[in-house]
């Protein structure tokens, strides 16, 4: 992918571009073994594959794309390429989701999530570019293999649910397994299971307008879990819902997801959503990546003016967790541990106030064995429900390797 | 350049058609002629069952409805049974297969029903359906599969066989033209099973007013020219609609062709026709393709395009092959507008059969273009009556179908 760039000698381009992968993906486990260049797509066998990797994509509709994946590979606003009369969707993103996680695709409308995740499972093919899925490179396949690994790796959840209106809601359910040529009784049976599963079960002979919106998507959602793919992409699957039914929804997914492990990439335009969902989430803008990074991260660490403005209307209390927040436990009086109250690390922050007001002694965060391992003070919780501008320097410990990131555009 | 001035130069537009027929005809010449004889045949086949329905086509079109209803249920033994009666079908046609084993079977098994309805002779072709609607039935049954629509096609064909002879033989003198009755009751209940008592109702008296106003065969026949020409058309139709909608430059180049076949005036297409097919019902169907067909093309586009474009990436994101797509989501959601393009068709095609009847296409148009030419405004009058009331009828039944469709149900269903 590296030919459709500038010549050698334009510039900033061959240096900038492997840089940013580097500076956006500071997710905590996998930092250092990622690869830094797409090159060097299969040298890393050391680690698990990852389920889902987006290498350097570019999405520019218009005739002169190659022209302006030239350009945008310079670091160049889309805007700053309006005379070549194209439309930059996705400029360079580069991600890896691990198989089980839940990875949060977030930004406002045009910012090219919706395009992004249409590349993901090869409905949509990349301008520039590659896409893998568990270590095959999608974007290399014959139509005929991308559609069969489409059918049997990747399964999706739109945002008006894009259920087939002629079909019962089982018949929906089982559409995957159809298209794979699975025996209708079989087929029949484990989309039933599926439809259990999201609490459909007597619905099925029903018509999907007959149902409301909520469970209209619980069908979507169930089609997708029938197919029995290891990857679900949702693209703003809870958007169109109400709000009360928009956080069912989201529990039952993290319920779902819990218990069958899959991996999914989340499609949304509302942050408490990406934060209340999310491993990790990816901020776009403009078409571009932001940040990468876990919740905390994002909330505490924000890339830019962007992202921050974003995290003003997250309820911080519920995101950040005893052990994002904690201090260091004071290591002189250790004696007094057993007086103090036990917290666990994931325990949100927002089940700490009642406690921490109760005891005179800061909670104690300790981990499986017992050890402690932090304290949460009532000012610590205070000092972390800051904005992070408000926060002045070494108030709240870094937690997390979330690095501030240059602006590239100025 | 000389030719070039004075400067509009005359342009022979007409010659270069008039050429490009000939030299059509000249090398293609047998092409038109199998086209020709195939359409020939389909409409006089089609008039004399409306005009004279026989028993055994009857007994046949009710084994083929079985076979639909069956099919999918049984595939193995529904197939064995509709193969074997085609192939004996095939046989009679060719060299009189069925007649053979009639003549050296046991002569007890046919003589009772010579006696009962006093024939003397037997029909191979009705023994065979009857044979192959016998077994389906008995499969059906068996095996329990839709019993009461089995009953009610295998119950209306015995029906519809005792009505014809009470009508000929038992109750003489008392029907003056019975077979154009029993077509009107035939036509009559398939009204009310497709699109309920109103219409069934309407099709009994409006039918019978053009039974007694002696233009039944005359309707019949122009009834079978304008479903042969809508069924040519909208086998033409919709696969060229299909590719429109799949294909921006498909649909550029069709959407001026579309306007000119349906702004050229009808006439014009008779002169071509004539030239290619002669006489007859033949050139009438020919140019009543042409004119009809437009908005089959037109709305099977439209009702694909106005799908959900989710709805289709949805079957993309599932691994669906193309086929899959265009045929377990798109013409399903598409096929209440493709039945409306269907239901133009055959109005167009019935607002063609006055032209056609000019160039000897019989029926209606005849009546109506005798009229005319001996200034006879009682029978211009009748025949237009008549394709008025063929009109109403086929609207409304294309109208019920529509209603039937997939899509149409499921709207149905939210609004309950």
């Amino acid at each position: 992918m590296f030919e459709v760039r500038g010549p050698e000698g334009s510039g900033t381009g061959p240096t900038l571009t492997p840089r940013i992968p580097q500076r956006h993906v500071t997710g905590p486990e996998e930092e250092g073994t990622t690869p830094k260049t797409p090159c060097q797509t299969r040298s890393t066998e050391e680690e698990a594959v990852p389920a889902v990797r987006a290498n350097h994509l570019y999405k520019v509709f218009g005739k002169r794309a190659p022209q302006a994946v030239e350009l945008l590979s310079d670091g160049r606003h889309r805007d700053e390429i309006k005379e070549l009369n194209v439309t930059a969707a996705v400029i360079d993103v580069s991600f890896e989701v691990q198989p089980g996680e839940i990875f949060v695709v977030m930004g406002l409308s045009g910012s090219g999530k919706s395009t992004l995740i249409r590349m993901l499972n090869g409905l949509l093919p990349p301008t520039s570019g590659t896409v893998e899925i568990d270590g095959t490179d999608i974007t290399a396949l014959s139509r005929r293999a991308r559609r069969a690994l489409r059918g049997e790796k990747i399964s999706m959840v739109f945002q008006h649910f894009a259920l087939f209106p002629h079909r019962t809601v089982l018949e929906n359910a089982a559409y995957g397994l159809e298209v794979r040529g699975v025996p209708r009784a079989q087929r029949h049976e484990r989309a039933a299971h599926a439809l259990d599963l999201v609490g459909l079960g007597d619905w099925k002979s029903h018509l999907p307008q007959q149902l409301s919106g909520g469970m209209q998507q619980r069908v979507g959602l169930a089609r997708a879990l029938s197919a029995d793919t290891d990857i679900i992409l949702m693209d703003e699957a809870f958007s169109a819902l109400d709000p009360l039914i928009r956080r069912d929804m989201q529990t039952q997914l993290i319920q779902l997801q819990a218990e069958l492990g899959k991996t999914i990439v989340f499609i949304t335009h509302d942050l408490n959503e990406a934060m209340r969902l999310g491993d990790r989430i990816c901020v776009l803008r403009d078409g571009r990546v932001i940040q990468i990074g876990t919740p905390e991260e994002i909330l505490n660490h924000p890339a830019d003016d962007y992202v921050a403005r974003f995290t003003e209307d997250v309820d911080r209390s519920r995101v950040l967790t005893a052990a994002s927040v904690m201090e260091p436990a004071p290591k002189a009086d250790s004696a007094d541990w057993d007086d103090w109250e036990r917290v666990e690390p994931d325990a949100p922050v927002a089940e700490l106030f009642q406690r921490a007001a109760a005891c005179d002694n800061p909670l104690a965060v300790v981990d499986e064995e017992d050890r402690v391992i932090g304290a949460v003070s009532p000012s610590t919780i205070l000092s972390a429900l800051a904005m992070p501008e408000e926060q002045e320097n070494g108030v709240v410990p870094a937690p997390v390797r979330g690095e501030r990131r240059e602006e590239v555009r100025q | 350049m000389s030719w070039l001035f004075p400067f509009p130069p005359r342009l022979p537009l007409g010659e270069g058609f008039e050429a490009l027929n000939e030299w059509l005809k000249e090398h293609f010449g047998g092409l038109f002629d199998a086209i020709g004889a195939t359409i020939d045949w389909s409409v006089t086949t089609l008039r004399d069952f409306l005009t004279e329905p026989q028993a055994a086509q009857l007994t046949a079109i009710a084994a083929a409805v079985l076979v639909a209803v069956l099919v999918r249920a049984r595939p193995i033994p529904v197939l064995v049974i509709a193969g074997t009666a085609v192939a004996l079908y095939v046989g009679q046609a060719a060299f009189a297969l069925g007649d053979t084993l009639v003549n050296h079977s046991p002569p007890q098994l046919f003589l009772w029903a010579m006696h009962l309805f006093g024939q003397d002779g037997v029909e191979s072709n009705l023994v065979i359906g009857i044979v192959a609607l016998a077994a389906l039935v008995v499969v059906a049954a068996v095996h329990r599969i839709r019993l009461p629509l089995v009953a009610a096609v295998a119950g209306g064909w015995l029906v519809t066989i005792l009505c014809g002879w009470l009508l000929f033989d038992a109750v003489p003198g008392v029907i003056g033209q019975p077979t154009a009755t029993l077509v009107m009751l035939l036509l009559s209940a398939l009204a009310w099973a497709v699109a309920g008592w109103k219409l069934g109702v309407f099709s009994l008296v409006a039918l019978t007013v053009v039974i007694s106003i002696g233009q039944w065969n005359n309707a019949m026949s122009t009834l079978s020219l304008v479903l042969v020409a809508s069924l040519i058309a909208v086998i033409i139709a919709i696969p060229i609609g299909v590719l429109a909608a799949y294909s921006t430059v498909v649909s550029r180049v069709v959407k001026p062709v579309l306007d000119l076949m349906q702004t050229m005036p009808a006439f014009v297409y008779l002169i071509p026709a004539i030239f290619f097919f002669s006489l007859g019902a033949v050139p009438g169907v020919v140019a009543t393709v042409i004119f009809a067909m437009p908005p089959g093309v037109r709305l099977t586009e439209l009702g694909i395009r106005q799908i959900d474009k989710e709805i289709v990436e949805a079957g993309e994101a599932f691994g669906a092959p193309p086929a899959k797509i265009l045929t377990g989501i798109q013409l399903p959601l598409a096929l209440s507008t493709i039945m409306a393009g269907v239901n133009q068709v055959i109005m167009l095609g019935l607002s063609m059969v006055v032209i056609a009847g000019m160039v000897g296409a019989g029926g209606l148009g005849n009546q109506v273009y005798q009229g005319i030419s001996r200034n006879d405004g009682a029978l211009g009058f009748e025949g237009g009556i008549a394709v008025v009331i063929l009109a109403i009828f086929l609207d409304r039944l294309t109208a019920a179908v529509t209603r039937r469709s997939p899509q149409a149900r499921a709207e149905q269903a939210a609004a309950a």
